[in-house]
């Protein structure tokens, strides 16, 4: 079952994820939009359309950055964390876990 | 292969991004299809409906363009730059601006546009423009200039300047004593001119028209009225003390003796409407409303006086003739009051036609058991029958029709009201819109508030075309040259009710009176300078915040 993340993408959860992906290592806007369809099975998916949009307002927020490497015989824009970056999905990252477990705390106890 | 730079440079269109920044969205954006292209032909799907796939995943390349230049540059796409169907480059928005210009060409709407008043303009904008003290001095002197004396008469009927109505009416009626029947209204008891006396004006109407009532009403008014100002506060207006006092005041009495008796009841209203329409007309005032507002200054009698008079009639010289077996007294009496109610049938006016029939109503009422008692039941059966066919004053009676054109004609007056809103909102917004277009055309990077201003503004010309085109449609049925007005009467059930309903729907009471009129501008100028302290704020702190990063 597959959902589009337009709503997510205004609220700031979209962020969270690319951030998350660029943690373990650069990558690249296909790849970014493959890796969240396959990492959760197909229940969250991109508008390709969004998507690089809000790679270009990480960049400009300073929380990301994109640069031109030779990849596989092509030139590829690749997308890395920077330091500021990290600071903000350390940041986010708590606060989803809060607000996560706060949700599971509840639907946990209302299913027991 | 497809050439899929080519594609998304041609879909994609001109952004203005700096240090070639457009090229690598270009870049960028062609991998992402050449992936998902080569991903499908990879699953065995054939070329053209990977092709299609692939271009699936941009639907809307114009929004696609203006977020990957929100997103690079912090700011909206130049105005100048959008594609957009309400975007200043296309077509569509200047037919929409062409299309409300061409509404001014339509007389309907220029007519509905000048009498909807605009807020901070002057309430009484509905006659302050026709009848002006400028524009009454300007018709004053053209009429003296070609020594034309209806255009003189509209004058004195209409200024609010006693002064200036005199002189007005002393020159209209030497000009053409035809018009002699504008004394009535000069000779208006309560002029503040100092030293003023209307009977001169009242003495010449009744030897002009000697044979109708009003002169005679406005008389009596006029005798008593320096008089009796300060008596009048001694009187409960319910009690007989009145009616006694007023019985036993010849100065009043008379006149109103010879009111009740003249043959003719002519307010002029005729008159007044003919030459209200004619001048109107040549002043270029081609307005129903103006008319409707100019036939409400036409001059009434005191109706107050004339219930006092019937008062007098009926339960004073009637019902003390009846007492006494004074049959033939009672009944003169109570004839007189019938009569008189029946010559003020002849006016037009809504409030003589309910005078008219209250006075035979109560009249016939006492006729007839006394004429039963007489033995005289042919006659009584003839008053019966004369009071069965009065109109009801009860409004109830006629409920029906007259709901349902009052109802047509409040829904129309809505709609104007609201479309009239919209169209003030909206021209404000279209002219700030286009103000903004205009600048940023001439110097494109001259503000980033004023290009997100116009982008979001940038639906206002097509809907202030679809706002007057509603305006246009709510009042086309009441539409009309005032020339195919042929009566007062006409104009009142054509007209009034759309008339009565947007003043209404436009009256706001204080906020009207105040508000509207007062406090609007300077609302819009104190907004003005909280929004130009507020820029003046949000600059500094960009530059403290700019400076404190550039420290970092």
């Amino acid at each position: 079952m597959g959902k589009t993340l337009d709503r997510e993408l205004k609220k700031g959860s979209a962020e969270l994820l690319i951030l998350a992906l660029l943690e373990e290592k650069a990558r690249h806007g296909y790849e970014i939009g493959k890796l969240i369809d396959e990492r959760s099975e197909g229940v969250v998916r991109f508008h390709v359309a969004s998507l690089y949009p809000l790679l270009y307002r990480l960049e400009r927020r300073g929380w990301v950055k994109g640069e031109w490497e030779p990849a596989g015989g092509r030139r590829r824009r690749f997308y890395r964390l920077t330091a500021s970056g990290r600071k903000t999905l350390a940041s986010q990252r708590a606060r989803w876990r809060e607000f996560s477990g706060a949700m599971n705390r509840i639907v946990e106890v209302r299913c027991a | 292969m497809p050439d899929w730079e080519k594609i998304v440079r041609e879909k994609l269109g001109s952004l203005p991004l700096n240090g070639g920044r457009h090229e690598e969205v270009i870049d960028e954006l062609a991998q992402q299809l050449e992936f998902a292209y080569e991903e499908a032909i990879a699953n065995g799907v054939s070329e053209s409906e990977a092709m299609r796939q692939s271009l699936a995943q941009f639907t809307d390349w114009e929004k696609l363009r203006g977020e990957v230049f929100r997103s690079v540059e912090g700011t909206q796409l130049p105005i100048w730059e959008q594609n957009g169907v309400f975007a200043p480059r296309r077509l569509p928005v200047w037919i929409a601006l062409a299309l409300t210009l061409a509404l001014l060409a339509v007389p309907a709407f220029r007519q509905v546009l000048a009498m909807t008043p605009v807020p901070g303009s002057n309430p009484t904008a509905w006659s302050s423009r026709a009848f002006s003290e400028r524009v009454l001095r300007s018709i004053e002197q053209s009429g003296d200039k070609g020594k034309y004396a209806r255009t003189l008469a509209f004058v004195a009927l209409h200024s609010p300047d006693d002064l200036q109505a005199m002189h007005a009416a002393e020159k209209a009626v030497a000009l053409d004593p035809q018009l002699t029947w504008i004394s009535a209204h000069v000779s208006h008891a309560t002029y503040l001119v100092p030293g003023y006396d209307p009977h001169p004006w009242i003495e010449r109407l009744k030897s002009w028209d000697p044979q109708n009532a009003f002169p005679y009403l406005l008389e009596a008014s006029a005798n008593i009225h320096s008089d009796w100002e300060t008596r009048w506060g001694r009187y409960n207006a319910a009690t007989a003390d009145l009616r006694r006092a007023l019985a036993a005041e010849p100065a009043w009495r008379l006149p109103m003796e010879k009111a009740f008796a003249a043959p003719r009841m002519d307010l002029y209203t005729a008159n007044q409407f003919a030459l209200d329409r004619q001048v109107l007309q040549e002043r270029g005032f081609d307005r129903p409303d103006v008319l409707m507002v100019a036939t409400a200054s036409q001059q009434l009698p005191d109706l107050g006086a004339v219930l006092i008079y019937q008062d007098i009639q009926l339960k004073d010289v009637g019902n003390s003739a009846e007492r006494t077996g004074q049959t033939q007294e009672a009944l003169a009496a109570y004839w007189t009051v019938a009569r008189f109610g029946e010559r003020l049938q002849s006016d037009s006016w809504d409030i003589m036609q309910l005078f008219s029939v209250k006075l035979r109503e109560d009249a016939y009422k006492r006729m007839i058991p006394l004429l039963r008692r007489e033995g005289r039941t042919g006659e009584a059966a003839a008053v019966e029958a004369s009071l069965s066919v009065l109109p009801a004053v009860d409004p109830t009676k006629d409920w029906r029709h007259k709901t349902a054109l009052e109802a047509s004609a409040g829904r129309s007056a809505r709609i104007a009201g609201l479309a009239a809103f919209f169209l003030l909102v909206l021209g404000t917004a279209t002219a700030v819109w286009l103000i903004s277009a205009i600048a940023l055309r001439w110097r494109p990077n001259l503000s980033r508030g004023l290009n997100r201003v116009a982008s979001v503004l940038c639906f206002a010309p097509s809907l202030l075309f679809f706002a007057g085109f509603t305006l246009l449609v709510a009042y086309y049925p009441y539409a009309q040259p005032i020339g195919q007005f042929a009566s007062q009467e006409e104009l009142t059930r054509a007209y009034e009710p759309f008339f009565a309903n947007l003043r209404n729907l436009m009256d706001f009471g204080i906020a009207t009176d105040v508000w509207l009129a007062r406090m609007f501008w300077p609302s819009i100028w104190c907004a003005a300078v909280a929004l130009a302290g507020a820029a003046l704020l949000h600059w500094v702190a960009r530059r403290e915040r700019s400076g404190r990063t550039g420290e970092a």
